[in-house]
This record gives structure tokens, sequence and C-alpha cells, in this order.
């Protein structure tokens, strides 16, 4: 299967920090890559860099055949392929769920608003929120936020789905309804980036576990390897605190 | 009674219309004001730091400086730099001016009340800078500062009293009260008339403030 | 995650184009702003506003030290302005928040009377029409009484937004721990709401300071008073409001910074902010 995302040795520094040092790193179309790693290891920066969000100071990233480069229109045109879902939702306040998910197809891909509105019903459906379509995000728990912002970046059409700590900001009983609805993401084929703690989705749904550690990539390898055969003394440490 | 009569039979329209001036004063600095203010805030989000610097000082000097000596060195001090300002212009120039550093700052702060997460979602879904400004910046914004917006503009209107300090063609009511005690003898009566006008005015667009705000409030 | 700002965020990681522009503007505006500071100074010159006869004086002791002597009337007026507002501010509070409807009914009355009129107003009626009724009043307190209580007004619905801040849950404690009302109010309420509004309260302190500037109304020998006498004396215009308005500046920017360091230290909870936006009415 070909690459979707190819990372050549990505670098950022800010400053004299270094977040990112020579990462290399690839994703096949459909295959689920989960990252793991203690805080300031540059896995959310890793990621960010995908959508330009980060620019790196050195190195290269390809969607596809598309290169990730300094020219914004090729930037935008990049965010509608990536799709990217954030750890505090990031939903936007003053629109209704329904309004939240037909912005962009309406504004950037330029649908017609009843196109998009029919959307964002299919959408809603598949992460169990039909009946929320017109509520304001102010009135939705954490994990019933969480799948609006999935479906809101999933309303974009995107080939690669980005997950930054998805489920780090919610309570424990609304971990598994996000978790639940990224697994059937996963399971559809859907190419996917997951930065996380939850060792239990790794198990279900990736296709290949990665480990960082100060802007550096330790070690790779499919859920079974890792969790029972962990090579590297630094992954071994890291998976002994979290497991 | 019969004074209040009497007082307002000789100086009800008087009243009328320095109520009047008061209200176009008002009018007319808070919308060149708010206008200036939204032009400054502006130049001061660009990530232009010469900008940033002067419009901040712009605003703090503006913001701090007290509004009857900024009128008194634009008409007695400017003539001297050879800028000559009206009278009535005066007053409304320095009016817009503090107007305008107010204004500058609560848009500033109103568009600093949206998380930057939504910015970064924004630009994650592909929308422009543009876009992201005119969907998700600015209606928050703009719902943000209607309270203190509102509040200055009942303070602007309450500022138009500094007009009072320099010979402009027509009185405010301020400076309707400085004539009226030279010519008559009802102080208290005259004075008591005008807070009315000033108290009614202020109510009413508080109570129009607060209706749009309750409008505006997004549910957290 | 990021404190970051929707202002730092819109241009975070520009593209190319984005930060050509940037480049290109932060050096226009540069050039502009140099442009803008020699035009000023030009036009100094031309105007013959930089010969020395109208900058001299200001080499000299006695410049000074009437310029500080009128500050110090400027701080003496503001600082009881000041104290009147803190304490009446609470008796209009406390009436504010009565149970018994005429006591409320009153303080509502004079919370909106006192804060619907330009201060200049109620300076005006202690300076013209007071003494023909026979109150004589000095000129300190022409000036100080009218701010004071203008500011009163304010700070009783400062004070009460920040009681309507505490949260529900500390009277209830209070009430369980079978303290009585005034002890609820004065030991847990009142110095919880306080510590949300003291940068309200130093904002409202430069107001304040703003206001004292109508004492060359009644030639109260404040700042601007003395100012108005060094023009006359040496007729340099310009020199001598500019200093002045930068004293001003100055003054009240420091109030203002305080205010605002403090606001950030002690965290007032979101509803304060919002109450905050409606009480200051002062444009100036």
């Amino acid at each position: 299967m070909p690459d979707r995302i190819r990372i050549e040795k990505a670098c950022k520094h800010f400053g004299t920090l270094k977040a990112l040092n020579n990462v290399s790193l690839s994703v096949r179309a459909g295959e689920t890559l989960v990252i793991i790693g203690p805080s300031g290891s540059g896995k959310s920066t890793l990621l960010r860099s995908v959508n330009r969000l980060e620019a790196l100071s050195s190195g290269d990233i390809w969607i596809d055949d598309d290169h990730v480069s300094n020219d914004g229109a090729n930037i935008r045109r990049i965010r509608e392929e990536v799709g990217m879902v954030f750890q505090d939702f990031n939903l936007f306040p003053h629109l209704t769920v329904a309004q939240n998910i037909e912005l962009a197809p309406v504004r950037v891909k330029k649908l017609k608003r009843s196109q998009a509105r029919e959307r964002a019903v299919e959408l809603l459906a598949r992460v169990g929120l039909a009946e929320k379509h017109d509520a304001l995000p102010g009135q939705l728990s954490g994990g019933q936020k969480q799948r609006v912002a999935i479906a809101r970046a999933l309303a974009m059409d995107p080939k690669v789905m980005l997950f930054d700590e998805p489920t780090s900001a919610l309570d424990p009983e609304m971990v598994k309804e996000v978790l639940d609805v990224m697994l059937d993401l996963a399971k559809g084929g859907m190419t996917m980036m997951v930065v996380t703690h939850e060792m239990g989705f790794a198990r279900a749904a990736a296709d290949r576990v990665v480990f960082m550690d100060q802007g550096e990539i330790i070690e790779e390898g499919t859920p079974e390897q890792f969790f029972t055969a962990a090579r590297n003394e630094r992954t071994v440490k890291f998976l002994a605190h979290i497991l | 009674m019969g004074d209040l009569a009497k007082l307002l039979h000789e100086f009800g329209p008087a009243f009328i219309h320095a109520a009047l001036i008061t209200w176009k004063l008002t009018i007319i600095s808070y919308s060149l004001g708010v206008l200036l203010g939204i032009a400054l805030t502006v130049l001061r989000v660009l990530p232009i730091k010469p900008l940033k610097v002067l419009v901040g000082a712009y605003v703090e000097f503006f913001r701090n400086i007290p509004s009857v000596a900024l009128l008194i060195i634009i008409v007695f001090a400017l003539p001297d730099l050879n800028v000559l300002i009206d009278y009535e212009p005066s007053v409304i120039v320095a009016l817009v001016l503090v107007c305008s550093a107010f204004t500058a700052d609560n848009l500033r702060s109103g568009i600093n009340t949206v998380e930057a997460g939504q910015i970064e979602a924004s630009y994650s879904l592909g929308m422009s800078l543009f876009k992201t400004m005119y969907d998700i910046v600015l209606p928050q914004a703009l719902r943000a500062i209607v309270q203190p917006m509102t509040s200055l503009l009942i303070g602007l209107m309450l500022s138009t009293a500094i007009a009072s300090q320099v010979p402009v063609p027509h009185r405010e009511l301020t400076g309707l009260v400085d004539m009226i005690n030279n010519e008559t003898a009802s102080g208290i009566l005259t004075f008591a008339i005008t807070a009315a006008f000033y108290i009614g005015t202020g109510l009413v667009i508080s109570w129009a403030g607060a209706a749009l705000d309750k409008k505006a409030r997004i549910l957290r | 995650m990021s404190t970051k700002s929707a202002e730092e965020a819109l241009f975070e990681n520009p593209d190319r184009r984005t930060r050509a522009l940037i480049r290109v503007g932060t050096a226009i505006a540069a050039l502009a702003m140099l442009a803008l500071i020699a035009a000023i100074v030009l036009r100094f010159y031309q105007a013959g506003q930089l010969a020395p006869r109208y900058w001299e004086f200001f080499a000299w002791g006695s410049t000074w030290k009437f310029l500080l002597s009128g500050l110090i009337g400027t701080l003496a007026s503001a600082a009881m302005a000041a104290a009147i507002a803190l304490t009446v501010g609470l008796v209009f509070m406390a009436g504010r928040l009565s149970k018994i409807w005429p006591i409320r009914w009153a303080a509502v009355a004079l919370i909106e009377f006192f804060r619907g009129v330009p201060s200049l107003l109620l300076i005006y009626f202690c300076f013209l029409i007071l003494p023909s009724l026979g109150f004589k009043m000095s000129s300190y307190w022409m000036v100080t009484l009218p701010i004071g209580l203008n500011t009163a007004a304010v700070v009783a619905e400062v004070y009460r937004s920040g009681v309507l801040a505490v949260p529900r849950g500390q009277r209830d404690a209070a009430v369980s721990l079978a303290l009585n009302g005034w002890q609820t109010f004065f030991d847990v309420i009142f110095p919880q709401a306080i510590r949300y509004v003291v940068p309200s309260l130093l904002a409202q302190l430069v107001i304040v300071v703003k206001d004292t500037t109508f004492g060359y109304v009644v030639t109260y020998g404040e700042l601007m008073q003395n100012a108005k006498v060094l023009v006359a004396n040496y007729n340099s215009l310009v020199p001598v409001y500019l200093i002045v308005a930068v004293i001003y500046c100055l003054l009240n920017y420091s109030l203002s910074k305080t205010s605002r360091a403090l606001n950030n230290r002690m965290g007032a909870p979101a509803t304060l902010s919002k109450a905050g936006g409606r009480l200051n009415r002062h444009a100036g």
C-alpha cells in the first residue's frame, strides 16, 4: 500500500529548544498510527507539522504527492485534505452544532448550504448525536463536544485524520464514547495519526505504535511487539509508568 | 412650582436646544471615535512591531489624559503650533481621540476573549485568515464588547460637559447651567432639570445596551 | 496547554507570502514612525516653540516646585475623594442590598443620580449654586466632595458585583457554622468580594485623578490650575501643557498598570469581568 504521509528528517527548533530532531516516519493509506511518549517529547509538534500549524525548521512532509510547503494556497489545500481533532475540542461557541459542522464545507469547499446540511446530519448520526443538531456547544458534555469536533473535521472529507490527545481533557466516563467513534473510523479504513495515552485504544485500533522521547523516535512496532516485548530501555520505562 | 413653570417658560426651549447639542456632540464623537478605534485595532492586531508600539502608546496616552486637559491643549496650545481648530470641532476632536483609545482597547480585549484554539481549529479546516476573522473572531468579539461599549457611550455623553469650558457657539447642558445661573436665582431647579436630562438619557442607553447584550450573550 | 492569545494565534507560523508582507510592512511602519516624529519636531521648530525662552524656566527649581505643589494638590484631592468614595460607596451598597424596599429604592435612586450626571455638573452645583443658598465651601471641597460622591456611586456597584461574584457555597458554609448575618457578610463574603474588585477600584482611582483636573474651574491649586498660572506667567503654552499632559499620563498609567497586574494575579472570576464593563462609564 502506498505511503499517505511521508515525514523525512523533520527538525523543529523553538529558540534553543529542539522539539523535533531528525524525525522520519511514514504512514500508509488506511493505516492507524498511534504515537505515545512523555510530555515534551515532540509528539504534538510532529502532528501539528502535518497540517502546518507548526512550520518545520528543516525537513519535508508529503501528503500523498503533495509537499507541505510555505505557500499559502498549498497550505490551505493540504488542510482541506487533513482533518484535526484537538484536546480542547475548540468548537465555535457562537454557532450551533450543525453550523459548526457546516461552516468550513460552505466557506472553503463552496458547498451549497443544503448539501452541507445533509452531510452534517449524516455525520451527526454517525457519531451518535443526531438529536443535538441545533444545540449550542455550551450545552454539551465533554464527550459530546469531542464527537461533534470529529464530525466537524470529517465534514471536509479528509484523506487523513490527526488526533492530538483527543481524550485527555475528558472525564473518565466519557472517554469510551469518543474512542468508540475513533475505532469505528479506523476500522472503516481512514488513515489516522493519533497522539494518546489510551493504551486500550492502541491495542484495539493501531496498526503501528511509535514511541517518542525528546524529539526523536525511540522505537516503532506493532502493538503486540510494543506491549509485550519492547526493546528499548526508555520505552520499557515509559510503558511501566502508564500501564 | 411657580418657579418651575417660570423657569420652563423662559428657558424651556434653551433646555431642549442644549440637550440636542449634547446628544449631537455625543453621537458625532462616538461614531467617529468608534470608527477610528476599529481602524486602530486592525493596525494593532497586525504582526508589525512598530505599529503595535505606536498604537499601544496612542491608546495609553489618550486613555490616561483627562479629557478637559486634552481640550485645553487643543484649544489653547495648538494655535502656538499653527494648528487652529474652531471651538466646537475642538471638543469633538478631543472626545473622538479619547473615545477611539477606549474603543481600541475594548475591541482588542474582545478579540482576545476568543480562545487561540478556535483559531487553530479554523485554520485546520482550511479557512483563511479573513474567513476566520469574519466567521469566528469578530462575531464573538463584538458580542463580548457590548457592555463596555455601552458604558463608553454613556461616559462620552457625560464628558460632553467639557464643552462648557470653551466658548462654543451653542451651549450644551452643563454650559447652560452656567448661563442660567448668571441670569436667574433658580439654581437648584436648573440643576435638577439638567440632571434629569443626563440621567434620563443615560438610563435609556443603559437599558438598550442591556437588551442588546442579553440577545448577544452566548450560552457558555 | 498553551496560553496563547487570539492575537498571537492569528498570525502564527505565516506562509511565505505573509512573512514577506510582514517584513515589508514592518520596514514601512518603522519609517513612517520616524517620519511622524520628524514632522512633529519640525512643526515645533517652525512655530518657534523650540526657542529657549519657552523652555528655560523649566531649569529653575521654583517651576518644578510649583508643579509639584500642583501635583500634591491633585493627589490630596484624589486621595480624599477616594476615601469618600470607598466609605460612602459601602453605605450605598449596603442600601442597595437591603431587604427593606424603601431603603433599597432610595439607594438605587442615589446611585443612579450620582453616577448619571457629569462630575463637572456636580462641581458647578457646589461652585455656583450652593453659595447662593448660603453654603460656603473651600475650593478643595468643591472639587473633592462632588468627585467623591460621583465615584461612590460607581464604587457601590463595583462592591456589589464583587459580592455577587462570591460563590454561593460560601454563604452556605458560613450559615452552617452558625455565623449570623453580619458575621457572614463582614467575615466571609465581603473580604472575598474586596479581593476580587481591587483592580476595578484602582481603575476608578484613575478616573478620580482625571476628574480632579476640574479643580482649575474653582481655582483649586491642583496640577491643571498651577499649569494655567505658569502659562500666564511665562506665556509658554505648548511646553507647559505638554509637560503637564505627560505627568498626568505617567501618573494614571502607573495606576492602570498596577490595576492590570493585580487583575492578573487575583484572577477575578469570569462573571466579574463582564460586570466590570458595565461599571466603567468614564471616557475621561
